[in-house]
């Protein structure tokens, strides 16, 4: 490693060759930019994948591959490659990698080395991933939630063959390259930022990816346990989860396991997953509504300690997935207290957004379309979450398609929307150049609507008590043909909704290429990722000099100034 | 301002949806009507708070919109409105979660003085005990089950000679008579659900759970598995018919105890097999195409398989598709079946049973 | 000050250099791992039909070459502050040796048990008590890869003090690996 002597202080590493420069990169900004094509690639086949299920549900028999075997194939890996290594891998690996050490003033990671290494490491899980479709039975179709005994057992597609095998390897090793990315990201925030960064000056969205991480690196391990165990279980014929078990004529050469400490360890690690997904969405929604409103962020000191509040809280809520599991009944009275308590500081959230544009200087940029129908549809999955948490409540609406809507509304819904207003936000930072409004407006819209249109019906038909996971509802005399009716009405959309994705990759790569010249800093924001000298910033991002900081990150609007913003690294002094 | 229209177009359209829905709750078949209390009282709360917060979103997006030369007001804090906020939802979220936690403390609470039925779940169907007069379910074993003795009840235990055993999928109950369920699986997690009973609990293997509730119409209601099993999930359907008290007597006594189900002969053995195996959720014996062929009529006939070879049924090829069904899967089929490996003798018994469902 | 602190910065909100952060996040995390294991392990001892194993003595022999390990990697460690440069080598060497002693003898526990007919897939405890010592072992192994590296680095040097910080590291890893050992062979004993 190398020096810089021009440089002060801080060593970063200089690459050499093609090689060094765009492949083994230890650039932060390079290594973000990896994660995100990564992770939207393996997206875009989750997607796909969604599309099948759709297809199944919508127009059933139409193909004639899509038999009871392969649709629950698709079920679980649609969820969890959109779950981990989509959703996960991008706001963490790509948001959290690209903007951590731009918006501290930093110059790359602590561990630019150990940041490399991540980014291979989450490729091969990858990798490990895609190899379970090839295996002769298939990838595994156990549900994302991979519960024992089914998941390791002949019945469940992939159960008795490689399929759930290599789902647990990738897993593992996904935490192994999540656990070296999460150490980086702690370490900088904590002990790298450029000075007058003190940590109640750092913008929302770094808080929540750092509180992100912080989830991550304590719930990971619970989900690596268990799929250790697990993998024992299916290998060794160890018996963690496996009770007795008689099966195709059979008594099983398994005893004594229990089922539910699966579970207890899956959600222990699954409920703050979820929530690693839906701060640092919550994070850009903080800098873009901000922003493009010219307003400071409402209750900058609260919207901190409400994302404490929830990552602390959101280790004690997990049980909510388990109410009728068959652990014991009084539980339910504890997670139901905590799992409506958690719902506060989250409107309080919601309320904070929402004050922000009160009073402010609105502009409809595509950036802020995001972040309006993020604020309707997160308050449509967060307000179904209080029916799913309330333990009675949950008795007939668990399993349900009132559960598929919740969680695709709060989770796959709000959070992309969010994603995209944030890939709008930076792609000039990343870039230099504007995406094209006419085409990102359009592409607002097909989702927006689209979206809603799939997902808010759903909640309806789990009113009616449509169990999820069946791969055909004809039998059942309590479903009426209507839903048959609903369901092809929802995949048509889901089609449409599809399509449109092409749009924003069409607008990606061609305004990559092609796209108008962005000025610097074409938002006007006080964040420092857009006060570096080159836009897109250089290597070693500030050139000679660090940036010193003397406000916080939300001085739009200013009394006393000109301009409807003060960047965070402009004195007093010099505000025009 | 299109977003505005559009927006406000979703939010009063979601609202009125909500009214005119086609798809809302079963009728309600048991006395979990608190159940449907709650979930109206907070889609009252999530409703007011989702079309006021909505509501001031576009209010501000209209009156706070851009102009240029005008800046935003300066506004970084205001403590005694966030507390305002904080109770104000607190509030909300006890009005939405004390009746929850009020119907919960009933539904876990068991009754005293109620009618028992043991339900017992396999991939993919449902069978039920009842304990018989001495009112005790006789201790069961996994390592005892087997096609006789299919709900693997210890035969040296005294309380479990007068079991009722009921091996197919419909199980009868009498009206507003509080009825506990004891409930335990034999291979993987299942959900016991019936949608108009409100009532659900799930089935883990190695351990018993509970459920109860009081039918109150009477009918046939649908029981749809609620937690994944494997690739027949979707298919594992039983029926629960409410009857009055005397009729449901009367359907009781029709069936078997424990004892006399170990005595029974031998003819009508295959049928017992592939019911106590579960074989019946994916196979029809009246022609039906379901999952799988139909039994009815196959025996001594030609069967194309998906390699284009074409076999005949006979009893090797009966005791092939069950124990190792996937390399002779029927054209027009998935390979789903599992295997199952039985003994010569319950093979046999199958194959009399396929000749049977042919001869007619 | 770490050198990798830039001189223009804010300083960070833990008096401890970037490494030292890492490292003690990253032993946040092992403990974690550890914690659900001995969760698990708590919760399936309880049930009626446990068996506990019995414990090798080969274990307390392999406890005693893992503190003199620890003991070697902590006097290397004070060697470096102290500029000793023969005594950082001493003391390296002792750690890694008696690190891989421990990792020699936990395998020939493994063979005792095994040859007494205590096999994996049997009964929990054994499952256990294999799969928990085979992640410390791994743990260990790992520890002796960044010991390779950083020994290599300090056998030739004549400066001791250079590598005082990552001596120090090693030897807070190695310390907290005996940590580990001793609560997991204390769950084992107490079975």
């Amino acid at each position: 490693m190398e020096q810089n002597a021009a440089y002060e202080g801080q060593q970063i590493y200089h690459p050499k060759g093609w090689w060094g420069h765009y492949v083994f990169s230890q650039d932060h900004k390079i290594i973000a930019l990896q994660y995100i094509c990564v992770a939207l690639s393996i997206g875009l086949i989750g997607m796909f994948l969604s599309l099948l299920i759709r297809m199944q549900l919508g127009f059933p028999g139409l193909f004639d591959s899509i038999d009871a075997g392969s649709y629950y194939q698709d079920v679980t890996m649609h969820g969890m490659i959109m779950i981990i290594y989509l959703l996960t891998a991008l706001f963490l690996g790509g948001f959290g990698n690209y903007l951590i050490p731009l918006m501290l003033g930093s110059r790359d990671m602590a561990f630019p080395y150990v940041n490399m290494l991540s980014f291979w490491v989450y490729f091969l899980s990858v990798i490990i991933l895609v190899a379970s479709f090839f295996v002769p039975s298939g990838p595994t179709g156990a549900g994302w939630t991979l519960y024992p005994p089914q998941s390791i057992l002949e019945g469940t597609p992939g159960g008795d063959g490689a399929g759930i095998l290599l789902m647990l390897v990738s897993l593992a090793v996904f935490i192994v390259a999540f656990t070296m990315g999460g150490l980086n990201y702690i370490t900088t925030v904590l002990q790298s930022r450029a000075r007058g960064m003190k940590m109640m000056r750092m913008p929302l969205i770094i808080w929540c990816i750092f509180l992100a991480t912080f989830l991550g690196l304590l719930a990971f391990p619970a989900l690596f346990v268990g799929a250790i165990m697990l993998t024992f279980d299916r290998v060794l014929e160890t018996s963690f989860f496996m009770p007795e078990i008689f099966k195709g004529g059979e008594v099983l050469d398994y005893g004594g396991g229990s089922p539910v400490l699966f579970q207890h360890l899956f959600w222990f690690f699954g409920h703050p997953e979820v929530y690693i997904i839906a701060l640092p969405a919550f994070g850009i929604i903080s800098e873009l509504i901000s922003c493009h409103a010219r307003k400071n962020i409402f209750g900058y000191n609260m919207m901190v300690w409400a994302l404490i509040a929830i990552a602390g809280i959101s280790f004690i809520v997990w049980a909510h997935h388990m109410y009728v599991a068959g652990m014991n009944p009084y539980l339910g009275f504890f997670f139901a207290t905590t799992t409506l308590i958690i719902a506060v500081p989250t409107a309080i959230k919601v309320y904070n957004w929402v004050l922000t544009l009160w009073h402010a200087n609105i502009k409809m940029t595509v950036p802020m379309l995001y972040c309006l129908a993020f604020l309707i549809t997160f308050l449509i999955g967060g307000l179904t979450g209080l029916f799913l948490g309330n333990v009675s409540v949950d008795v007939p609406l668990s399993d349900t398609y009132f559960v598929v809507g919740h969680f695709h509304m709060v989770m796959a819904v709000s959070p992309v929307l969010a994603l995209f207003g944030g890939l709008y936000h930076w792609f000039p930072s990343v870039t230099g150049r504007m995406l094209d409004d006419r085409l990102g407006t359009i592409h607002f819209w097909i989702t927006f609507i689209g979206t809603y249109l799939i997902y808010f019906p759903m909640h309806y038909i789990g009113f009616l008590g449509v169990p999820r996971r069946y791969y055909s509802n004809q039998q059942y005399d309590f479903i009426p043909d209507s839903v048959a009716d609903l369901n092809q009405f929802i995949t048509i959309c889901a089609l449409i909704v599809g399509a449109s994705q092409f749009i924003l990759l069409y607008n990606f790569v061609n305004s990559a290429i092609r796209g108008k010249k962005a000025p610097k800093n074409p938002w006007g924001a006080c964040t420092l990722e857009w006060q570096t000298l080159e836009s897109p910033p250089g290597h070693g991002n500030w050139g000679d000099q660090l940036p010193v900081v003397y406000r916080w990150p939300y001085d739009y609007g200013l009394p006393g100034a000109t301009a409807d913003f003060v960047p965070q690294n402009v004195p007093d002094e010099q505000i025009t | 301002m299109a977003f505005v229209i559009i927006t406000a177009i979703i939010v009063i359209g979601s609202v009125l949806f909500n009214f005119i829905t086609p798809w809302w709750f079963t009728p309600l078949a048991s006395n979990w009507g608190s159940f449907d209390q709650t979930i109206v009282i907070t889609l009252w709360v999530t409703g007011v708070a989702f079309v006021l917060i909505s509501g001031f979103i576009l209010y501000c997006v209209v009156k706070f919109r851009y102009r240029e030369g005008h800046k935003a007001k300066y506004e970084p804090e205001n403590p005694k409105l966030e507390l305002w906020l904080t109770v104000v939802t607190t509030i909300g979220v006890i009005i939405m979660l004390a009746p929850g936690l009020v119907a919960w403390q009933d539904y876990i609470d068991l009754p005293e003085d109620a009618l028992e039925v043991e339900g017992v779940g396999q991939q993919w169907t449902w069978s039920y005990r009842f304990p018989g007069d001495d009112g005790i379910y006789g201790n069961t074993n996994g390592r005892l089950i087997s096609s006789k003795n299919t709900f693997g009840i210890d035969p040296l235990d005294a309380y479990g000679q007068d079991d009722i055993l009921v091996r197919d999928n419909k199980v009868h109950l009498p009206i507003n008579t509080p009825v506990v369920f004891q409930l335990r699986s034999k291979d993987v997690l299942h959900d016991f659900y019936i949608p108009q009973f409100r009532a659900k609990m799930d089935l883990v293997p190695g351990q018993h759970t509970n459920l109860w509730f009081i039918p109150t119409v009477l009918g046939t209601f649908e029981v749809a598995c609620a937690e994944f099993c494997g690739t027949g999930h979707w298919a594992m359907r039983g029926e629960i018919t409410v009857d009055e008290m005397a009729d449901f007597q009367t359907w009781l006594s029709q069936h078997p105890t424990f004892v006399e189900t170990m005595n029974e002969s031998s003819e009508g053995r295959g049928r017992q097999i592939v019911q106590s195996l579960g074989c019946v959720a994916c196979h029809s014996d009246d022609g039906t195409t379901r999952i799988g062929p139909t039994w009815r009529g196959s025996f001594g006939t030609q069967r194309t398989l998906v390699n284009g070879e074409t076999l005949n049924i006979d009893d090797a090829y009966i005791k092939k598709s069950i124990m190792n069904p996937s390399i002779q899967i029927a054209a027009g089929f998935a390979s789903i079946m599992p295997a199952y490996n039985l003994s010569e003798d319950e093979l046999d018994a199958i194959v009399e049973y396929m000749k049977n469902l042919s001869v007619e | 000050m770490d050198k990798h602190q830039p001189i223009n910065s804010e300083p960070g909100i833990l008096k401890l250099s970037h490494a030292q952060v890492f490292l003690y996040l990253l032993l946040a995390v092992v403990t974690i791992l550890f914690l659900f294991l001995t969760n698990a392990y708590v919760f399936r001892m309880n049930f009626e039909d446990w068996q506990p194993l019995p414990v090798p003595s080969l274990l307390w022999v392999n406890t005693c070459s893992l503190v003199v390990a620890s003991m070697g990697m902590g006097w290397a460690a004070r060697a470096a502050k102290a500029n000793n440069k023969n005594n950082l080598r001493t003391g390296l060497f002792v750690g890694g040796l008696f690190a891989l002693v421990f990792l020699t003898g936990q395998f020939w526990a493994w063979q005792q048990l095994i040859a007494y007919g205590y096999v994996l897939a049997d009964n929990p405890a054994n499952t256990f008590f294999y799969l928990i010592t085979a992640l410390h072992g791994l743990h260990i192994s790992g520890g002796i890869v960044a010991w390779i590296v950083i020994t290599k680095k300090s056998w030739k040097t004549d400066d001791a003090k250079s590598r005082s910080a990552q001596v120090s590291l090693l030897a807070t890893y190695w310390h907290y690996l005996l940590l580990i050992w001793v609560m997991m062979f204390g769950l084992f004993l107490s079975t």
